[in-house]
Order: structure tokens, then sequence, then C-alpha cells
């Protein structure tokens, strides 16, 4: 006869626990990318990929035009992530993308070996 | 933010940060300061615990967020996205004291109640302290007191990006003094200092004497005495004139020896530009100009566009005589196909009078079929008219039964812009007639585009526009075999650094048998951008945006200079076909001036928007920067 409340089983997880204890695959890929230091290449190269294409100067733009309609001291960096974050995401070059998605692929098959 | 930040603007803290310092004593940030990491790489600044730690969110365990704040008070991290979820946001407000937080991977101050970013004096001196510390890879004195770098605190937010030079103007050194000294005459001296500096008008400004209708050459040499990378090539004697004459001297005694066209314009630049403000009599270049050009050697009026064609023609033949003999000869057939086809596109050979037939029979003779596959990269290096001005267009022409389509680049040193037919529609020609009939002071600041008003930018999305060839030009496809009806697109596949625009003004009309002017007006923008008529941007459009190999290297000649070019001259016509007079405008130190022949005065820019733009001349803008500056003292 079985109770309820056996002693015997696993304690109830808790809250920060019910991703599951297994790390899913992009934490993997994550921490390998900035264990590595590649991660901090990638995003160096990315920075300036968007510099050279112009993508950091039409954000700018997009910023200063929103400070000057609402006045410098009543914006948030906040503000301004909201502002810009759709508008940034979109505007990508494909080429950029490809590009990092590349860097990417490749960095997965020579650390998975 | 601040605007002014290496100025003394500071912005002022928020209540929670001043709470926060008045809280935790003199130095609230210390503990970070042994937590900042310098990356190499460019020298950014991060917080990181241990050196390799990775840092996630408290709450939700996520390291992928793009930013993660640890709260400054209990060095718990925290994702903030605002729209999703913001924990460092519950952490604030949960807990009194802990609202200000540093981002972790950009080592800047954060408040998560005010949802903004804060700045703390010695924190910031801190960061550039580590980024200095190791941007000169001295041993590490992250231990001394972060009051050293107050001197260097000053400009934090400079330092912040990669490592910069600061700007000092260049002074000589003693043995550059003394070199001057010698070797140079003082502009500005006692003498004609007082000359210059009385009338405060900017170098270069001298009117050209009418040698008897040369006004079509008066108004383009004031255009390329003030076209910026031209006249720098000449001030910067890279021609001299009397070293050039010596050379021809030498090599060949005949009579042509002594005809440079390049040493004639460094004259002229020497006299415009020496600060004698007394008119100028371009004799010796008309002459020069007569030997060259001999079929339009008269003192009858002449086409401005003409000259300058020929002008241009003129440096380049000289000065590739010079340098490569062997060449010569096809460059030149190559130049006047161009210039010929254009001519007979135009109509331009039967409106003009008696040189009609010279022209003609020149241009019969000269359309041979040569290769269509010139080098796309040349047209460039040969002479400074063509480094200046010469640019690549790119015709694509396609089979409409096959789709075959043939691509041909053929340089070309200016562009001729049809004028639109009259777009007057139902009660917007109203307007188009309004402004043709008030000649000055017409300030028509905001035409509206699609109405009846011409404009440069309509002009030239016409010339890129994808044309059909009528059943009467039907082009032979290759893959087809036989002539078929076909699409034609022309593009800007390389942008000279100075763009010349014609816009033909004359019209012809078979069933009457004579040409008449086209007074139309034509709004042109004083900055122009580009990127829309480009090879890349055209064939963008008629694909789509993907990603596709481009043939050879196209992009290379997009991403090369910008696309921005800003106005600098104006050749302007008043009159009939075979009787007007030509005027430029120019733009100097952002104040335009007009060039009638030997009367130079300044306008208000009114009155060069509403002028009968005949040729415009447009710079980079990278090569303009400097102009809009005051250049009086310098």
């Amino acid at each position: 006869m079985t109770r309820k409340h056996s002693v015997n089983r696993p304690p109830t997880p808790d809250g920060a626990e019910d991703q599951g204890n297994e790390p899913i695959l992009q934490e993997i890929i994550n921490i390998k990318l900035i264990e590595s230091g590649e991660k901090e290449r990638l995003m160096e190269m990315l920075r300036e990929r968007l510099i050279e294409c112009g993508w950091k100067d039409e954000m700018k733009a997009l910023c200063r035009a929103y400070v000057k309609k609402k006045g410098r001291n009543n914006v948030t960096v906040d503000d301004l992530v909201h502002l810009i974050t759709p508008k940034g995401r979109a505007s990508v070059p494909d080429s950029v993308k490809a590009e990092l998605l590349q860097r990417i692929r490749s960095f997965l098959t020579s650390a998975a070996l | 933010m601040s605007s002014k930040i290496n100025g003394h603007v500071s912005p002022q803290p928020c209540p929670h940060l001043l709470d926060f310092r008045f809280r935790n004593g003199p130095k609230p940030f210390r503990a970070l300061h042994d937590c900042i990491r310098v990356k190499p790489p460019g020298g950014r600044a991060a917080i990181r615990r241990e050196p390799s730690e990775v840092p996630r969110c408290g709450t939700c365990e996520e390291s992928s967020r793009s930013r993660l704040y640890a709260c400054v008070a209990c060095a718990a991290v925290f994702c903030h996205a605002p729209l999703l979820h913001s924990h460092a946001s519950d952490h604030a407000l949960s807990i009194p004291g802990h609202e200000i937080a540093v981002d972790v991977d950009r080592a800047e101050l954060f408040c998560c109640a005010c949802g903004d970013q804060v700045y703390d004096r010695d924190f910031d001196a801190a960061v550039v302290l580590a980024q200095t510390v190791n941007a000169t890879a001295t041993t590490s004195t992250s231990g001394s007191t972060a009051m050293q770098c107050s001197v260097a605190g000053s400009q934090p937010e400079n330092l912040r990006k990669r490592r910069r030079v600061d700007y000092r103007p260049w002074e000589p050194d003693s043995g550059e003094h003394i070199s001057r000294g010698n070797q140079s005459i003082p502009l500005l001296d006692a003498t004609n200092a007082s000359l210059v500096s009385s009338t405060q008008q900017p170098w270069g400004l001298r009117g050209l004497n009418n040698l008897g209708n040369t006004c079509f050459m008066n108004s383009i040499l004031q255009a390329l005495l003030h076209t910026p990378p031209l006249r720098n090539y000449f001030l910067g004697d890279r021609h001299n004139r009397y070293y050039c004459q010596q050379k021809n001297g030498a090599i060949n005694g005949t009579k042509n020896s002594r005809l440079c066209l390049a040493c004639d314009m460094d004259a002229i630049f020497s006299a415009v530009f020496s600060g004698d403000r007394t008119p100028y009599s371009p004799a010796k270049f008309l002459y020069s100009w007569w030997q060259h050009a001999a079929n339009l050697a008269s003192y009858e009026q002449q086409d401005a566009h003409e000259f300058f064609i020929s002008m241009l023609e003129g440096i380049h033949e000289k000065v590739e005589k010079d340098k490569r003999k062997s060449q010569s000869p096809a460059r030149q057939v190559t130049k006047v196909i161009v210039f010929s086809l254009t001519l007979i596109n135009a109509e331009l050979a039967s409106a003009l009078r008696f040189r009609t037939a010279g022209l003609m029979m020149s241009t019969a003779l000269l359309l041979i079929p040569s290769s269509n596959k010139i080098d796309p990269a040349g047209g460039g290096d040969c002479c400074i008219a063509h480094r200046v001005f010469s640019g690549i267009l790119r015709s694509d022409v396609m089979c409409m039964v096959c789709g075959f389509t043939s691509t041909t680049y053929d340089p070309c040193v200016d562009i001729s812009l049809d004028l639109e037919p009259n777009q007057g529609g139902s009660g917007k020609s109203s307007s188009a007639k309004s402004l043709n009939s008030c000649n000055v002071e017409a300030d028509c600041m905001h035409p509206n585009q699609n109405g009846g008003i011409s404009t440069l930018n309509g002009c030239l999305e016409r010339f890129t526009r994808a044309e059909k060839l009528g059943s009467d030009q039907k082009f032979f496809c290759q893959k087809c075999q036989v002539r078929q009806e076909s699409l034609k697109q022309m593009s800007i596949r390389k942008l000279p650094l100075v763009s010349c625009f014609h816009v033909k003004r004359f019209e012809h009309s078979s069933i009457r048998k004579m040409s008449r002017k086209v007074d139309r007006f034509l709004q042109f923008p004083f900055s122009l951008d580009m990127a829309p008529y480009l090879s890349s941007s055209i064939l963008r459009s008629r694909f789509g945006n993907r990603i596709f190999p481009f043939d050879g290297d196209e992009q290379d000649a997009s991403n090369d200079l910008s696309t921005e070019f800003e106005l600098f001259a104006v050749v302007t016509h008043s009159g009939r076909l075979d009787a007007g007079h030509y005027v430029t405008y120019l733009r100097l130190s952002n104040q335009w001036y007009k060039c009638d022949d030997a009367w130079i005065t300044p306008v208000n820019e009114s009155i060069v928007r509403a002028a009968q733009g005949y040729m415009m001349f447009y710079v980079q803008k990278v090569l303009y920067y400097k102009e809009s500056e005051n250049q009086g003292t310098s």
C-alpha cells in the first residue's frame, strides 16, 4: 500500500529549477562561445560591420531625432532602446547576418570536434 | 544625455543616485573597481567578479540576455528588458537602496528605478584609469587611488571609445619655419593685406573679361576654378607651367609643343587666386583653346557644355601625349564616341547652327564599332580632368523575349539629362507657369514634388528608369540571334569626384524642322544623394533585397566613396538658342556669388534656386567639408 506522501520522494523542486536541470542547447552554445573568447571576437566583428554599413549612424540619427523631439532631459535609455530595437533588428543588412551565421557555424563545427 | 560631454556640462544625478552616495560614504563604488576587466581588443571595459565569469540573471538564469545589470549594493545580477520582464527593476523596487546597478558588459551605471543611465565621476574615472592602464600595458596599478586619474578623468567619454589622439593644429617646427620663409611669398603682407581684408571676399573670386561672346568660356572657367579637387591640384603646383613648357620645348620643337591647356589653366589659377581683384582676361587660354578645337575658333557664340567637354579633352590629350603615347588614340576614339552619341541622342547636333556639318562628319567617321567591354576601372588615372570628372555608366539591355541581358560600361565625364515632358496636369500647370514668369526673388522653397515642377532628382530617376526601346530600335540579342525588342536601363557604376549634370534644354521638332530652347524651370537641390541611382541600388530594386554576387567588384565601386554630393556651381543660360548669355553662380563658404563675366556680386540663395540651371556641378560631400567654415583667417 503506497502512501501519498512517501519520505522517499525526491524533494519538491523550487521555482528556479522549473526550466529543467539540463542547460538547454542555447545556453551551452553561449557558454562555449564566451569561454573560448569567440563571442568577444564576434561582437567586435559585428560592431565593425555595422559601423561600415552605416547602420550605427542610422540608429544614432534616429536617437538624435527622438531626443530633439522630446527634449534632452525627458529621454531615458530605456526609451531609446525601445525606440530603435525593432527598427535596428529589421535594418541589419543581410550580408552582415550571413557573415555572422557563417562564423558561428564554423565555430560550432570546430568546437564540436 | 548631455551633448557637451567633453565640455563642462555633466548630467545631474537622479535622486536615487544621490541617496545611494549619501548613504554609502565618500567612495561608494570602491568595490567595483576591482571588478573592472578590460578586454584588449578595443579596450572595452566590463564588470566581472572573476575574469572568466559568465554572468547570468539571478531570477531567470539566462546568460544570453542583451542587458545584464549587477546591483551595486548586493552584487546580484539581473536582466533588464523593459518590455518583456525586468528582473533588475523587480529587484530595485523590492529592496530600497538597491536601485543603482551597473551594466556588466559596458561598465555603465544605471538606475533601475528611473530606467536611465546615471553618471558618477569617481566611477567613470576608475573605468578610464583601468582602460588607460590596459592600453599603455604598464604593470598593473589598479590598486592605486582613483585620484590619480582625476587629471585624465576630465574627458571620460572621449577615452571610452578607441584610443584617439587629440586634435592639435599643425605648427611648423624650426626647420620648416626657415624653409617657409625662404621659398615662399606671403599672400597677406602689408601691401595687399588691406586690399584683401577690406573687401572680405573669399580667395579666388575674380571677374573674367568678355573677349567677344566668350561668356560660355568664362562661365565654365569660373565653375572649374572653384572645383575643389581641380583647384587643389593646380594650387598645389601639381602642374607647373614653367617646368612643363621646358619639357615640351625639349622633346619636339614644333609649334604644338607650346600648346598645353593645363599650363594655361595653371596660369589662370595663379592669376585668379593672386588676390588681385581687377578683372582678368583669359586671352592666352582662349588662343590655346582655339588651336585645340579649330572648328570652334571664332567669335561666334558657343555652347558652354561643348566647351566643357572640349576643354577636358584638351587637358587629357596633352597629358596623355606626355605619358603614354601608344594608348592615347584608343582613348580619344572612345571618348569622342561617347561624346558624339550623347550629341545624337540629344538632337543637339541639329539644334546647333553651322557647326552641325563639322560635328556630324567627324562623328560619322568615328562610329567605328569599338570593343564594348571597356576596362571599368579605366578613365580615372590618365589626367587630372578625368580623375576629377570621370565616372562610369552602366547600361543594361535586356531582351524582352528571352531575358538575356547584355551589360556595357562606358566612362563619362558628365551626365546629360532630358527635361521631363510638360507634366502640367489639370490644376498643377499653373504653378509651373508662374515659376517661369517670375525670374527674380522666387522663393520656391516647397514645391510639390509630384506636381508640375521638374526636379533634378526626377530627371535622374528618368535617366535610370528602364526604358523600352521602340520597335524601330530593336537590339540584336545574342541568345536569340535576331533583333528583338529590348528594355534598356542606365545606372551609375562609379561616381566621379565631381558630378556635372547637363540639362538638355534644346528641343527639335521634326514637324516644324526647327529647334527651340526649353525654358522650363528645373528645381535642383543644394545637397544631393546619388545612392538611388547607383548600379547596386538599381539592380537591387530589380531583383529585390537579396545577397547575390555582382559581376566584378561591383560593391567596391559604391562603397569606395560616399554618395552624398554638395552643389558648388551652377551655370545658367538666359536668352534664345542662338543668342543668349551665360552666368555662373558659385557657392563659397556657404555664400552664393553671381559671376557675370567681369562682375561678381554676392547674392541671396533664393535667386540661385530660382535660376534656370543649364549645368550643375556637384562635388562629393567629403571633399566639400571644409568649405562651410569661414576661411577668412585660414
